[in-house]
Formats: C-alpha cells, sequence, structure tokens
C-alpha cells in the first residue's frame, strides 16, 4: 500500500460554505445554544406512556418544576450551555467545537423526540394533545441543526493544539482527574438505562447518552483537549497505566457494580483481549484474517478439555495456568500453520486462506471430531476458576466490603486486557513491529531492505493467535460452556469490526471497539431483530465516511486521510492506486 | 459403479449451479480486483425474489407453469439487478481509491446487511420457505442415472449463458471495452471508455446469471432459506480462484470440479458428507499455495 502525503492545506477554509454561511455563524450558534436551553426546559411528552412515565415526565414541567432538570434534559441543557459558551469565549477551533456540541444536541432531541413519537403513536406525543403542549423535541432539533449550520458558518478548522507544559505533580492531576472521569463515563455508559430489560425505555436512553458523550468528546478533541491529554499521558507513561489500571479495577465499586454488569464488563473484555490479538495481525502487519475467532475456540477446547468436565476428552485435569499455557501454544501452533501460506499467497487471497480454515474449524467442531468437541452438545459443566478457594463466580469480600458475584473475574480479565496491551505495545514499537508496519505498507520494499517478510508475517499470526488462545481459555472457565456456535464467521467479523471501527493499530481503539460492538446488543435488545443488520449497514458506513477508525493511529493518521479538514471528504484524499503490472 | 455413475451427475449439476455464480465473482474481481463478498447474497435476493413475485401473481396464473415460471425468472433477475447496482454505486464506487481492505470490509457489511434485511422483512424467512411446483417435473433417465429435469434445465442454461458470455466478452465492442478497463482502467479512459458503465455493466451481468441460478436453485432443492447464499458464494468463489480469476472458461471448469469433489467426498472420504465443506476448503487453499493464478489464470501479478 503505497500513500500519497495528505497536500491538504494546513487551515483551508471551506469556501463556498463561508460565504453563505459565514455572517450567520455567530448568531446562528447563539440562536441554537439558546433553544437547547428552552428545549431542555420545555415539556417533551403530552401524556404518559404506557410502560410508566418518560424519564422525567416533563409535561408542563417548566411551570411546576423549572430546575428540576435531570437525564436527557440535562444534558440538552448542559449542550446549550455550552454552544452559547463555544460561541463567545475564545475557543480554539471554535466551528468545529460548535458542529460538535449541535450534532449532540440534535442527536439527543432526534433520538428522544423519534422514540416518544413511535411508542406515543403519532407526532401528537411531541407536539400538542388535549391541551398539552410538548415541543421539547422540536425545539431541541432546530436548535442542534442551527448549531451545525453555525459551525460551518464560523469554519471548520484544524482542532486545537495546546502548547501548555505542566509541572509533573500538576501533570498528574490532570491525569488523575481525567482517567477519573473515564471511569464515570464507563460507569454511567454502562448503567444508563437500568440492567438489561428491566427499564423498558433503556435502548433509547443508551443510544441518546451516546449522542451526548459522542458530542462533547467530539468537541473536546476540537478544542484540542484529547491530542494534548494523550501527549500528557504519553510523557507520563507509567503513572498513566497505572492510574488507568487502577480505575479500571475500581470499576466493581461504582454504580456498575453489581453481578450483571460485571459479566458483561467482563465478556467485553475477553473480545477485548482477542481483539487487541487481531489488531497485531490486521492492524500491525496489514493481513487480513477473517477467521480469527477459530484460534479463540481452539483455545477454549483445549482449556475445556483440560478441565476436568464431565464430557472432556482427556482424562487428566489440569490447573488452570498450565492449561491456559496449553491452550495458548496449541492455538498459537495453528496460527503459525493457517499464517504459512502466506508466503506464497497475498492480499485478498490471504483473506480467503483465513476463511477457509476458519470454515475448516466450525464444521469440523460441529461434527465432533476426533470426538475432542461434543458437536453440537457442546461441553458444558466446566468448572469455574478458583482461587485459594475463593470460587470465581461467587461473590467476595474484602473485610467488610462485599464486592458483587462475578467480580473475581472481572478482575483477572482486566489483568489479561493489560498483558495483551502491554504485548502490543512493546510488540508495536520494538524493531519486529516496525518490521511489520514496514510490510503492511509495501512489502517488496520491506524485503528490500533485508526484512525476512516470510518469517515476520507468520510471528505474526502466531502470536496473535497465541494470545486468541488464551483468552478462549478464560472463555472456556467463565461461561463454563464451550460449543461451536460460539466461534462461526459471524464472530470473525465482528471481531474485525471492532479493530476497524476502533481503529487499526491503536490499543485504545481496539478496546473502544470491542466495548461498543459488545454493549451495544447488551443494551438494544429491543432492537434485538435489527441489530445484525444495523451492524452491516455500519460497516459500509464506516469504510465510506471515517476508514481510520474512531481513534486512528498515530502513524496511520499520518497515512490514510487526516480528519475532514476543510471541508474535504475523506475519500478524495486517496491513494495513488497501485497497479504494479507483471 | 452406478452410485459413482449418479455422483457424477449430481456434481455436474452442482457444478452448473456453482458456475452461474462464479461467472459474477470472477468478472468483477477481473475488472475492479475486488472480492464481491454480497454476490452470494445477490443469489439468494434473486430466489426470494423469484418466490415473492410468484406469491404476487393472481391464482389463475399460479397454475400455467408456462407463464408463472417465465415471470419468476423476471421477477427474481430484475430483483437481483436492482441490489447489485444500488450496492456498486452507493458501497463500492465511493471507495474505488481507497485502501484495499476498505472495499473488502464494505463487502462484508452489504453482504451481512443483505442476509439479514431478508431474513426480518420477507415473512416467514426464518424457516425454509418451499418453492412453488412450476418446473419441469420428473427426471432423466439413461441406465442406472437419474437426474431431474430442473437439473437438467440447470446445466443447459449455464454452459449456454456462459458460452453467450463468453462470446460477448470477445466479439463485441463493449466486452471490448470490460477487457480494457480490466487490463488497465486508466488508459482504457483514454481510449473513450467509460470505466463507471463498464462496472455497472459487470455487477449487472453477475446479477443476471445469480439471478438465474437462484431460481434453479429453488427448483432443483424445492427451497430456499438465507443461508443459502453465503455457503454458495463460498463454493463460487473457491470455484473462481481454481479457475484463475478472471477468466471466464476458468470459473466454469472450475466451478465443475468444485461441484464433483463435493459430491464424490461426500460419497468416498472419510466423514462422508459432513465434510464436503471441508474438502472443498482444503482443495482451495492447496490451489492458492501451489498455483495461486488458478488453472487458466494469467500468472500472479504483483499486488499490494
Amino acid at each position: 500500500m503505497s500513500t500519497s502525503t495528505v497536500s491538504t492545506p494546513a487551515a483551508a477554509p471551506p469556501v463556498e460554505q463561508r460565504s453563505a454561511l459565514a455572517p450567520l455563524g455567530k448568531p446562528f450558534a447563539a440562536v441554537g445554544g439558546v433553544l437547547g436551553i428552552v428545549a431542555a426546559l420545555l415539556p417533551w411528552v403530552t401524556f404518559g406512556l404506557k410502560d410508566g412515565n418518560w424519564p422525567d415526565k416533563s409535561t408542563l414541567q417548566f411551570f411546576d418544576a423549572p430546575f428540576a432538570v435531570t437525564g436527557f434534559r440535562w444534558h440538552v441543557l448542559l449542550l446549550g450551555v455550552l454552544i452559547l459558551v463555544a460561541a463567545f469565549a475564545p475557543v480554539p477551533s471554535k466551528g468545529r467545537v460548535v458542529r460538535a456540541l449541535g450534532w449532540g444536541l440534535a442527536v439527543v432531541s432526534f433520538i428522544n423526540g423519534a422514540y416518544i413519537t413511535v411508542k406515543g403513536g403519532g407526532l401528537g406525543a411531541i407536539t400538542a394533545l388535549d391541551g398539552d403542549v410538548a415541543f421539547g423535541s422540536i425545539v431541541g432539533l432546530v436548535g442542534g441543526v442551527l448549531a451545525i449550520l453555525a459551525g460551518y458558518g464560523i469554519g471548520i478548522e484544524l482542532p486545537g493544539q495546546w502548547k501548555v507544559k505542566l509541572s509533573t505533580p500538576v501533570a498528574y492531576l490532570v491525569l488523575l482527574v481525567s482517567f477519573a472521569a473515564v471511569l464515570y463515563a464507563v460507569a454511567a455508559m454502562l448503567t444508563t438505562g437500568g440492567v438489561g430489560t428491566s427499564n423498558p425505555y433503556a435502548g433509547a436512553i443508551f443510544l441518546s447518552f451516546l449522542g451526548f458523550a459522542g458530542g462533547v468528546l467530539a468537541a473536546l478533541s476540537g478544542v484540542g483537549f484529547i491530542r494534548w491529554l494523550s501527549v500528557l499521558s504519553e510523557e507520563h507513561r507509567v503513572f498513566s497505566v497505572i492510574v488507568l489500571a487502577a480505575c479500571a479495577l475500581l470499576l466493581p465499586f461504582t454504580e456498575a457494580g453489581n453481578e450483571y454488569w460485571m459479566t458483561v464488563a467482563a465478556n467485553i473484555g475477553i473480545y477485548a483481549a482477542t481483539a487487541i490479538g487481531l489488531n497485531i495481525v490486521v492492524g500491525l502487519a496489514g493481513l487480513l484474517d477473517l477467521g480469527y475467532v477459530a484460534f479463540m475456540g481452539i483455545g477454549a477446547l483445549v482449556a475445556a478439555n483440560f478441565s476436568g468436565a464431565a464430557t472432556a476428552h482427556f482424562g487428566i485435569t489440569l490447573p488452570f495456568p498450565v492449561a491456559a499455557v496449553i491452550a495458548g501454544v496449541v492455538a498459537g501452533i495453528f496460527g503459525a500453520i493457517v499464517g504459512s501460506p502466506t508466503l506464497r499467497v497475498r492480499g485478498d487471497y490471504l483473506a480467503i486462506v483465513t476463511l477457509a480454515f476458519g470454515e475448516i474449524f466450525t464444521r469440523s467442531a460441529q461434527n465432533d471430531i476426533g470426538g475432542i468437541t461434543n458437536g453440537s452438545n457442546a461441553i458444558p459443566g466446566i468448572p469455574p476458576l478458583s482461587l485459594f478457594g475463593a470460587e470465581f463466580n461467587k461473590s467476595f469480600s474484602i473485610g467488610a466490603v462485599k464486592l458483587p458475584a462475578g467480580v473475581l473475574y472481572y478482575i483477572l480479565i482486566v489483568l489479561l486486557v493489560a498483558a495483551t496491551m502491554a504485548v502490543f505495545a512493546n510488540l508495536k514499537f520494538s524493531r519486529i513491529g516496525r518490521a511489520w508496519i514496514a510490510i503492511r505498507e509495501d512489502e517488496d520494499a520491506a524485503r528490500a531492505m533485508g526484512i525476512q517478510t516470510g518469517k515476520k508475517k507468520i510471528l505474526a499470526f502466531l502470536i496473535g493467535a497465541t494470545l486468541a488462545g488464551l483468552a478462549g481459555a478464560v472463555f472456556a472457565h467463565k461461561n463454563g460452556t464451550v460449543s461451536y456456535e460460539s466461534f462461526k464467521f459471524m464472530e470473525s467479523v465482528t471481531l474485525l469490526a471492532a479493530v476497524i471501527l476502533g481503529g487499526m493499530g491503536s490499543i485504545p481503539g481496539a478496546v473502544l471497539g470491542a466495548a461498543l460492538l459488545f454493549v451495544l446488543p447488551e443494551k438494544l435488545r429491543e432492537f434485538e431483530e435489527y441489530r445484525l443488520m444495523i451492524f452491516g449497514l455500519a460497516l459500509i458506513v464506516i469504510m465510506r465516511f471515517r476508514p481510520q477508525g474512531l481513534i486512528p493511529d498515530r502513524h496511520r493518521r499520518a497515512e490514510l486521510a487526516d480528519e475532514d479538514v476543510g471541508g474535504v471528504p475523506v475519500d478524495e484524499v486517496h491513494e495513488v492506486p497501485k497497479e504494479a503490472k507483471a | 459403479m452406478s452410485v459413482l455413475l449418479q455422483q457424477l451427475a449430481n456434481g455436474v449439476v452442482q457444478g452448473a449451479l456453482i458456475a452461474l455464480i462464479a461467472l459474477g465473482y470472477t468478472m468483477v474481481y477481473g475488472i475492479i480486483q475486488l472480492i464481491n463478498f454480497a454476490h452470494g447474497e445477490v443469489f439468494m435476493v434473486s430466489s426470494y425474489g423469484g418466490l415473492a413475485t410468484f406469491t404476487l401473481l393472481p391464482d389463475d396464473l399460479k397454475k400455467s407453469p408456462a407463464v408463472a415460471l417465465p415471470l419468476m425468472f423476471v421477477g427474481g433477475i430484475v430483483i437481483a439487478v436492482i441490489v447489485a447496482v444500488i450496492m456498486e454505486r452507493f458501497a463500492y464506487r465511493p471507495l474505488r481509491n481507497a485502501p484495499r481492505l476498505a472495499p473488502l470490509i464494505t463487502a462484508l457489511g452489504v453482504s451481512v446487511f443483505l442476509q439479514e434485511a431478508v431474513r426480518v422483512w420477507y415473512p416467514n424467512a426464518k424457516s425454509n420457505l418451499p418453492y412453488p411446483k412450476v418446473f419441469p417435473e420428473g427426471s432423466l433417465t439413461l441406465g442406472t442415472i437419474n437426474v431431474p429435469w430442473t437439473g437438467v434445465l440447470l446445466v443447459v442454461l449455464s454452459v449456454g449463458l456462459s458460452v453467450i458470455l463468453q462470446t460477448y466478452v470477445n466479439k463485441s465492442r463493449m466486452g471490448r471495452a470490460m477487457r480494457a478497463t480490466a487490463q488497465d482502467p486508466d488508459t482504457a479512459k483514454l481510449m473513450g471508455v467509460n470505466p463507471d458503465r463498464v462496472i455497472v455493466l459487470t455487477f449487472v451481468f453477475g446479477a443476471v446469471l445469480a439471478g438465474v441460478a437462484g431460481i434453479m436453485f429453488g427448483g432443483y432443492l424445492n427451497n430456499i432459506n438465507i443461508d443459502m447464499g453465503f455457503q454458495n458464494g463460498i463454493f463460487a468463489f473457491t470455484a473462481a480462484v481454481l479457475g484463475g480469476v478472471g477468466s471466464i472458461r476458468g470459473a466454469v471448469i472450475g466451478a465443475f470440479i468444485i461441484g464433483l469433489i463435493k459430491t464424490l467426498a461426500g460419497q468416498y472420504m472419510p466423514g462422508g458428507t459432513q465434510y464436503d465443506y471441508v474438502w472443498i476448503f482444503v482443495v482451495l487453499i492447496l490451489v492458492l499455495v501451489f498455483r495461486p493464478q488458478g488453472l487458466f489464470g494469467e500468472p500472479e501479478r504483483v499486488r499490494a
């Protein structure tokens, strides 16, 4: 893959848009912000929904409780105020910030409005009905759209660059506060809308929260805060890693600290670890693997067979650490075998070889090959892990503090993810990692530079598969059942989507991608039917508009198109198609 | 011996079906180097389109196969073409200059989307749907071999259409434009070829053939399900690779080989039909490793 350097001038103004909207920028932003605030205080619903009141049923609430603003209305209010602040305070990259906040406001208003409309059976639900009026969502949506237009009017510039240098203690404090905010945001993301099906509005509330969080994060990124924070955390890497790990371990003590969310978080962690492994193969070495979940399956099967479950094939029961190592090794060996065609096969063809391998695995496992997979009956009854007599799936207390059940699995998996991250980061910045990136960019050039491309590519497969095997071993014990059903083609695609959605080659990206793709189904149970369809559509849309992912890797950020600087769509900053003819 | 002959005949029919789908893969890959994962779903959609056409027909027309069957072909093919054109225009065309992984992932997305769209929106699509009995019944008996007439029709259609396609691509003006675009899109453009038109037309041809395959699949097996696209799509892709991607003759011959492997491995290899799938993939991997250009493909070009 050869890439032309992005040649967009640093602050190219969007000429056409500026001419039309420029004078309207600030007024639009002002009106948009005010409308946001007004919308938050207006009533939103003209009736009571049959499942109980829409959160904070707001009919005419403006008159009896003008300041009792909670839930999504609190988000709307906050966004309105922020738009006003951004419009009139000296904020770097003003247009970008206002646009991001405007999107947040529009999305929150639209989601809530649409949901109320659908549930309430018509537009009367969000306008006027039986003498009640409730224009909140419409006013909010208009405000949001105005703010988006205002953003274009003010002009979309590059995100701000902060040059502030901090002394070490202050930097520590900033990092501590920021990561605590991240912890809070994660807990809030998990718990908004309540546990699973207990709240009939969970899906809509969650989407609305995502809209809010996305808007605010994009605004922070526009201001340049996120870039600055990431530079800062890189300067104090050890401290950041410790704080981040501590935050992850503190999650059980937040609102999310109950059995349900510990289980969900642990599942996300397993897939995040696997996604990081896949990121080595796809993100670093650029080898598309469409059968990756098979390695996780192999790890899980090995661990299951050594676990002492009733249907285990081998008569021996090994302690978990030993079984996990064996699982990793076996998966790694298979990884090397699957990777060996890379010596001769490239690009799309390699993707097909991996897909073929994945399918062979599924078929063989389904048919109980060698009696070790138990076919469609699966291997049930794998005992949970235990340490010093504490079973991992029971609740657990330290002194007086009683922790929810499943918390030990959660901690184990946090450690697993941390270990995978460490492996990934060290590899990425090592000689091997640089060799992989070179192979990804141009294999022939890499070989000319003296890289043994064949060995390095097989190594990528081997390491990726080993990590997946380890994750699979934990998966087996945590879920108690191993069935080929969990390791089908769709799972490989989901993992790949997690890597791509987050940003190829980036560690936080893989975790974020896995979190989004595996939390969403938990939250959107009421849309269960459409889940995969939305997922397919999302893949198409991401590839179209943001192929570099949500948190692009720094290197790739330079290689792929930058953010849509100055209104130049990403796809116009294109690669030179490489057509080397024989 | 009679078992062997019967399985050979079954294999040829399977191969004919796979060939119709494989042509779509091979032509698209030949021109824009895209593995169009969603092509198998186009085949599936056309099958449902044909069924929907039949369901919408008035009752008296349903009873006369001479009218209903052609209408089903038309319905299925039209739906397949519409889907393929929309897919090309909105999913693939914007990515024509993107990094190579991007369109492949988009293709996966399109594939998932189409499959789910049919599952959710087509009535009762969650279970196998029976296909209407408007096809010629009975079977052709040659000695000990028994081939349903639908199978015979499938083979005739498949061979006939691929000969027509081959002739078109080799002889016609548009066919020349296609070959030119496949060799070098930029130079072709300089020679007055409109690449967008050529590419759309390629997708349309692929969709028409997949449409025929979709209807005939229903006729031959008597019921359809939403997984048929993915499975047969993979077989077809394997066939295209085996024959040498980009070569029409190669795709057809590759398809017949795959069909024969499937039936013969199901009969004679350990594990039986449960593992026939596996043998196809083993063959695929071996071909890719030892003869990546396929049986009839041009020698490997260096690709990024």
